[in-house]
């Protein structure tokens, strides 16, 4: 495949959405070429820049003709390699196509261009007394229509669920440049095959998701959080199934000493106490009286004297329960300067302490020179395991020796029947793991899908499977 | 040393209000209620004397409605020793909270008085002061320092031309400023073991003061809404505008 567009593609791009929103520019290539990951070289031919549907439909018929591959790129805050172009392809971004169309009250739902940015969506909502309650650190930067394709998560699943659970209505265009219109905002549809479905996490190769119908829901009244000190990794199953049991939770997340240690310093934070734990559990609930924080200080409790809970605190003012926040939402950010090898991995809530237990040997004994910083959404069984790079060794090193790593948790993953990719997609990251998660069958299938939806082959291919 | 430190309930700061339909008042249905910022500073600051071994007691008081009780209780969890709550209704203003006040201080005889600078809903700036004259203690206020030196204590002030440090008498005054002190997380120990500790209650009759007003809200209304921006096309536009329209440049 061409790194370069000839002229007179470049001419019939530009014919498309106008001579200015077609770049070939060196700082755009590299810019657009990729997202948060940085193992891959970005070398996208072209960056366009559709204005609305018909010219994305335009733009992939003419790719069709011309056998050019797409990445449809949203926000580029994923963390799977999924909207990086390493192979020549256009790369189609969806930033201009930002409106905030019809709200519905009723229906509490709202259309949304696939380029509105996910803030930008739960703002609107908060102007209409609702909420979206999809949410996570790079919300002020992902796109909706990146939200969808990746079937974001986030650190409010356990209570409002993934992406998908907020996708009414979807709009794609797919591989032939035709236009789905998918369930119209329909709370019941069950006339045949739900291909809305299909397209909510497939990372843009099934088409383009172009505009969104979301859901919107009521806000939670007063919400508190409590960030409490836990002795070890099974301990905090049982704090989460303690206060799962007694109350409603919005959020229960984790992370580790060292993660602390890391966000404290170089956010400039505060400890939430003197008192250092091996882990620390994040646990926001929703107050509507003072007979919730009774429950939630019995329950403290009762986690002290069990021993699970060493020490604690609780917001009493929205700053504070922001800035408690931070000491988990800015973890990303925070290591992201050691170029960290990111595992995004989940099982069963009900076997996350044995499979952590399990994790963690491996961990400390093919890593006992890395730093690993341990954070996550383990009130859905998810973590996120972070490899930092020293910095003795190059990338490539680095890479090498994780993805010798990734093989001993994967084989672990997949005897517990979890998920190589939890939330951030499979991109290229995953790519060669995928089986460690899905079967011969389901993979084949999967290739089916893409053909009926993408003949050519054109939309994101090598992303997720190769073809 | 004893040290009394004043805490006031108001509508947390990241709240945004709204004005009631009528325009009467702030509309506080509903609306998370937390510890002034600036009470908050000043507990910590009390909270770090005692810690220092410089005070021996942290006396915390709050003037208002029955759930200003709530605040009290975050504050001995944050580390006062005991409460003291004068339970008054509807507003009070100032120079009520300040008579209020006074007659604790008769009461409880504390070396050092440590007041925020003011409460964000009444942004009123006026009770540490009026204080200091109905008590005819010496006052340091807008506290971005404080040191007790003896029988004395050193405010460093934050003053419009920068800073100023000032020695006074004990027993003193001092109100806080933002820059104080960065005060900690309630602990959840801490918030068990304040439920256990003592809180009494006083009447403004108890304390001979006669709540009184001088002053008549006559209506309240929200800021103006900004204009949303504007894109303009080149360099010359914006300075057009921004000479002909916002009258900024010349
Ligand atoms: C600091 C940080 C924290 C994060 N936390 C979380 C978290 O808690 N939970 C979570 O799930 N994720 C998290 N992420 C990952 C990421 O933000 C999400 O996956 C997000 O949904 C990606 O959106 P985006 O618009 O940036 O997509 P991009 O990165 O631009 O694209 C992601 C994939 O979707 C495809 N795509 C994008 N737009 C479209 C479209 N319109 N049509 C078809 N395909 C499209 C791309 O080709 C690519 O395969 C985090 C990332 C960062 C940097």
């Amino acid at each position: 495949m061409p790194t370069e567009v000839t002229s007179s593609l470049l001419r019939e791009l530009q014919s498309i959405v106008g001579e200015n929103r077609v770049r070939t520019d060196d700082d755009a290539l590299v810019q657009y070429g990729k997202d948060w990951t940085s193992a891959y070289e970005p070398k996208p031919c072209a960056i366009i820049f559709p204005g609305c549907i018909e010219e994305v439909q335009a733009i992939v018929r003419l790719a069709r003709r011309e056998k050019l591959s797409i990445v449809p790129s949203g926000g580029r805050t994923g963390l799977s390699g999924g909207a990086v172009a390493t192979r020549g392809e256009l790369i189609l971004a969806l930033d201009r196509m930002n409106a905030i169309g019809d709200f519905n009250p009723v229906d509490r739902t709202v259309s949304c261009g696939a380029g509105v940015i996910t803030e930008q969506l739960q703002q609107f909502a908060e102007q209409q007394g609702l909420f979206y309650p999809v949410d996570f650190a790079s919300s002020g930067s992902s796109q909706i229509g990146g939200n969808i394709s990746t079937n974001a998560g986030g650190i409010k699943v356990i209570r409002y669920g993934m992406t998908r659970e907020w996708v009414a209505g979807l709009k794609v265009v797919t591989g032939t440049g035709e236009l789905l219109d998918l369930n119209r905002g329909l709370v019941k549809n069950n006339a045949g095959y739900d291909l809305r479905q299909l397209v909510i996490g497939a990372e843009g190769t099934l088409g383009v998701v172009v505009e969104a119908t979301m859901r919107l829901s009521r806000p939670p009244k007063e919400l508190a959080v409590l960030v409490l000190g836990v002795p070890d990794m099974s301990a905090i199953m049982e704090v989460l199934s303690v206060y799962q049991g007694a109350m409603d939770l919005s959020a229960f997340e984790f992370f580790s000493e060292l993660a602390l240690q890391k966000v404290v310093e170089h956010q400039k934070l505060q400890r939430p106490f003197d008192t250092p734990t091996d882990y620390y559990a994040l646990i926001e609930i929703e107050v509507s009286g003072e007979a919730d924080m009774d429950t939630a200080m019995a329950l403290f409790e009762q986690c002290v004297e069990t021993g699970w809970v060493l020490d604690g605190v609780v917001s009493t003012s929205i700053a504070q329960a922001a800035a408690l926040w931070r000491l988990r939402e800015d973890i990303s950010e925070t290591i992201s300067r050691w170029t960290p090898y990111k595992n995004d991995i989940s099982t069963l809530i009900s076997r996350v302490p044995a499979f952590l237990l399990e994790v963690e040997a491996v961990v400390n004994e093919q890593y006992p020179d890395f730093e690993i910083i341990w954070f996550g959404h383990i009130g859905d069984g998810n973590v996120h395991l972070n490899v930092l790079k020293p910095e003795h060794l190059s990338m490539d090193e680095f890479q090498l020796r994780c993805s010798e790593v990734s093989r001993w948790v994967f084989e672990i993953v997949q005897r517990f029947g979890g998920s190589i990719a939890a939330e951030h997609g499979v991109g290229l990251l995953k790519k060669d793991y995928l089986h460690y998660s899905r079967s011969e069958l389901e993979v084949q299938i999967m290739r089916q899908i893409k053909q009926a939806f993408d003949p050519a082959g054109i939309m994101n291919p090598g992303k997720v499977f190769d073809q | 040393m004893k040290v009394l430190v004043t805490v006031k309930r108001v509508v947390d700061y990241n709240v945004k209000v709204r004005a009631k339909a009528d325009g009467s008042d702030v509309d506080l249905n509903n609306v998370k209620m937390a510890i002034n910022p600036f009470c908050e500073i000043a507990v910590e600051e009390a909270v770090r004397l005692k810690e220092a071994g410089t005070a021996t007691e942290v006396v915390v008081v709050s003037v208002g409605a029955k759930q200003c009780q709530e605040q009290i209780r975050t504050a001995l969890a944050l580390g006062a020793d005991r409460g003291i709550h004068v339970e008054t209704e509807g507003a009070v203003e100032p120079l009520v909270v300040a008579k209020l006040l006074k007659g604790v201080v008769e009461k409880e005889e504390p070396r050092l008085v440590i007041l925020g600078k003011q409460s964000i809903d009444g942004d009123n700036n006026q009770t540490g002061q009026m204080l200091g004259a109905l008590t005819n203690m010496p006052q340091g206020t807008f506290a971005s320092e404080v040191a007790i030196d003896g029988d004395k204590v050193n405010v460093t002030r934050e003053v419009d031309a920068g800073m100023q440090t000032i020695s006074l008498n004990l027993p003193a005054i001092v109100t806080s400023d933002l820059r104080l002190n960065e005060p900690r997380y309630a602990s959840l120990p801490n918030i068990m073991k304040a439920k256990k500790k003592p809180l009494d209650v006083f009447s403004p009759a108890d304390l001979g003061v006669e709540v009184t007003s001088h002053i008549t809200q006559l209506s309240v209304a929200p800021p103006a809404e900004r204009q949303a921006g504007i894109i303009v096309e080149s360099v010359e536009q914006l300075v057009d505008k921004l000479k002909n329209e916002a009258k900024v440049i010349s």
